[in-house]
């Protein structure tokens, strides 16, 4: 389960202070598929940083299953990132040189898997977001779709309590966005992953079954469908 | 995570942008080259100063008397040598020996007089030993029947503008503190490619001093050529040196390399000098690779935020770029091993002429004919330096790309 409690994030611009997040508190439990949405700038980006770890809170915790990972150190952090959370981002999600399934299994070389395991779980993987057929391609030879299904295997790779996604979709056609939350969905239902994404676009929110609206940093509604 | 990992991406990461890797792997390779190239060439006029010098008179080991060797004074002359030439006759590490009488005096004709080293020789034997007779430019090396001959360099001979068949008279220190005139005849000139030799040494033959000093019993000098002779010390060398003074401790044996200290001085000097040189070139060279490498990391910030965000420790970040950093020069280093070879290789039959530059190269003891050689811990200590130096490199945009924040990778723009 994440929790936030009443989280903070200011940032100075000049002599302004702008608070990207104000005041948040908020519980996921696992196995939710929730939208994080509201206009752009409302704090999105911010809050999923702080709540992976990415980005450290002004005052306020995130607590990751009882622990309090906003007092972690930088180190601690990255250890704790590669072994709790799958991260998609909007684009840039894969190393260039590396094909498909090579960007799947370093994540899960950096968890000192072997060689046996390694494969045979970055292939299930692969046509667990249909992309069996493309795992030796290098990104620039695999569509905006298609690469954000590898970054959604990759997410999954070291087995995270749950993955974030900051606007998976954005830079998606309606058709590959569609597909993605397909393949979202199957996974958060059939394998119980929780996913917590942020997007400001209708059909993806129309997809969530819990809606939390931001704006100005602050949450404005909460809807659990 | 395992290296290989890292390797792969980073030696995949340097193709990535190929023009720019290009670049900064042609200038190593021409950097590395020019070194190396460089390197040879001063190795080689060094090694064959050294040539020149033992081949026209050096020869590998000399004998001289203790007190000769203080005052150069003609009663200083090697006790025993019947001896002495008996134990030599029968030692099998001596190639040849030759006797000399050696005098200091002024040498004179109408013109003006110099001073000069008298060398007194057997040529027959003196033949076996070095190499002036092969040097002859002008007339012969002594095969006139006539008993007063001399011959003479180039360099003398045209500071008092001898001709063939000219008078020259030597006037020095008799064995009883007289000063001695005698007159000679030019009967050769050599250009032995060492001008300072050429401009002090003339060579006449030891029966006409011999006929005309009566005092005068023994010889000076002794110049020993070796089986193993050459410009490498050896323990053969070594050995027969010691050998030698063990017979008599009135003898004062020397190797080349002791007579002339400033030679293998300059010998010692040239390995240091070298790595120096070259460690300011590739130093230079380093400010291209950080530079490159810099650019490259500014240009994939959200890739290597991505890299933090999903895990990756700083440590193998670091290492990712330290290794790309590093196959740049490795790629160059082959490159340049290769046409580095293939140059010396080349110019080691053909050799390089440097009549261009031929006569400062002559006094400096150089033939106008560069036979270019490397010895191979050349190769090898100059790449270790380019690996070493580029390790260094890498460190700055290494921590450059630790600077960089996770959040990078979050950022839309
Ligand atoms: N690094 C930063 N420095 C200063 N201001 C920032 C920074 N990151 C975000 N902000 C500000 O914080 C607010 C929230 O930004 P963000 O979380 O990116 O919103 P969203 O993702 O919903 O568009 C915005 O007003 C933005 O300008
Ligand atoms: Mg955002």
């Amino acid at each position: 389960m994440i929790e936030t409690e009443n989280l903070k994030k200011t940032y100075k611009q000049g002599s302004l202070k702008v608070k990207a997040v104000d005041n948040v508190n908020l519980e996921i439990s696992d196995g939710e598929f929730t939208a994080i949405v509201g206009p752009s700038g409302s704090g999105k980006t911010t809050l999923l940083n702080c709540i992976g770890g990415l980005d450290d809170p002004t005052s306020g915790n995130v607590i990751i299953d009882d622990e309090v990972i906003s007092s972690y150190s930088s180190g601690q952090m990255i250890k704790f990132r590669l072994n709790n959370i799958g991260f998609v981002f909007q684009s840039y999600n894969l190393i260039p040189v590396l094909t498909a399934k090579e960007n799947i299994e370093m994540v899960m070389l950096m968890q000192g898997y072997n060689k046996q395991d390694m494969d045979q779980r970055s292939s299930d993987l692969l046509s667990e977001v249909g992309m069996s057929n493309m795992s030796k391609r290098r990104p620039a030879e695999l569509s905006g779709g298609q690469q954000q299904r590898v970054a959604v295997a990759r997410a999954l790779a070291s087995k995270p309590k749950f993955i974030l996604a900051d606007e998976p979709t954005a830079n998606l056609d309606s058709k590959s966005t569609a597909k993605l939350l397909d393949i979202m969905s199957k996974l958060n239902k059939q394998e119980n992953i929780t996913f917590v994404f942020s997007t400001h676009d209708q059909r993806v929110i129309d997809r969530a079954r819990r809606v939390v609206t931001l704006e100005d940093g602050k949450i404005i509604k909460d809807i659990k469908k | 995570m395992n290296l290989i990992t890292l390797i792969k991406i980073g030696w995949r990461n340097i193709w990535r942008n190929k023009k720019r890797s290009l670049v900064v792997i042609l200038s190593i390779v021409l950097g590395l080259y020019g070194g190396l190239i460089i390197s040879s060439l001063m190795i080689t006029l060094n090694s064959q100063r050294m040539d020149t010098a033992i081949n026209t008179y050096l020869a590998d080991i000399q004998i001289h008397d203790k007190e000769f060797s203080k005052e150069y004074s003609l009663s200083d002359t090697i006790s025993n040598i019947q001896y002495l030439e008996e134990k030599l006759k029968q030692d099998n590490r001596v190639k040849a020996y030759s006797k000399r009488v050696v005098i200091n005096g002024m040498l004179s004709n109408s013109t003006g007089s110099y001073g000069v080293n008298v060398l007194g020789i057997n040529p027959e034997t003196e033949m076996k030993v070095t190499n002036v007779y092969t040097k002859i430019i002008k007339g012969d090396y002594f095969e006139s029947e006539r008993s007063n001959t001399m011959v003479v360099g180039k360099k003398l001979a045209e500071k008092l503008n001898l001709k063939l068949r000219s008078k020259v008279v030597i006037a020095f220190q008799n064995v009883n503190g007289d000063i001695t005139s005698l007159l000679f005849r030019i009967e050769g000139i050599f250009k032995s490619g060492n001008g300072m030799f050429d401009d002090y040494n003339v060579f006449v033959k030891n029966s006409s001093i011999f006929s005309n000093i009566p005092d005068l019993k023994s010889y000076h000098e002794i110049p020993i050529l070796t089986v193993d002779g050459g410009v490498t010390t050896n323990s053969l060398n070594e050995s027969l040196k010691l050998d030698l003074q063990k017979i008599n401790n009135t003898l004062d044996v020397k190797s080349w390399d002791e007579i002339a200290v400033e030679l293998a001085y300059a010998n010692q000097m040239l390995g240091s000098f070298l790595y120096i040189f070259m460690l300011i070139v590739l130093s230079g060279l380093s400010f291209g690779i950080i530079n490159t490498m810099l650019m490259a990391i500014l240009e994939r910030k959200k890739e290597i935020g991505m890299l933090m965000s999903i895990g990756m420790t700083k440590i193998y970040i670091f290492l990712m770029i330290c290794f790309e950093t590093v196959f740049l020069s490795l790629v160059a280093i082959p490159f340049s091993l290769l046409i580095t070879y293939i140059t010396i290789d080349y110019y080691s039959v053909s050799g390089i002429d440097l009549s261009v530059v031929g006569s400062g190269l002559e006094n400096f003891g150089v033939g106008t004919i560069l036979y270019l050689k490397l010895p191979i811990e050349y190769y090898f200590n100059l790449s270790l330096l380019v690996i070493l130096i580029s390790s260094i490199s890498s460190i700055f945009p290494a921590i450059r790309a630790l600077k960089i924040n996770p959040v990078e990778a979050t950022k839309s723009i």
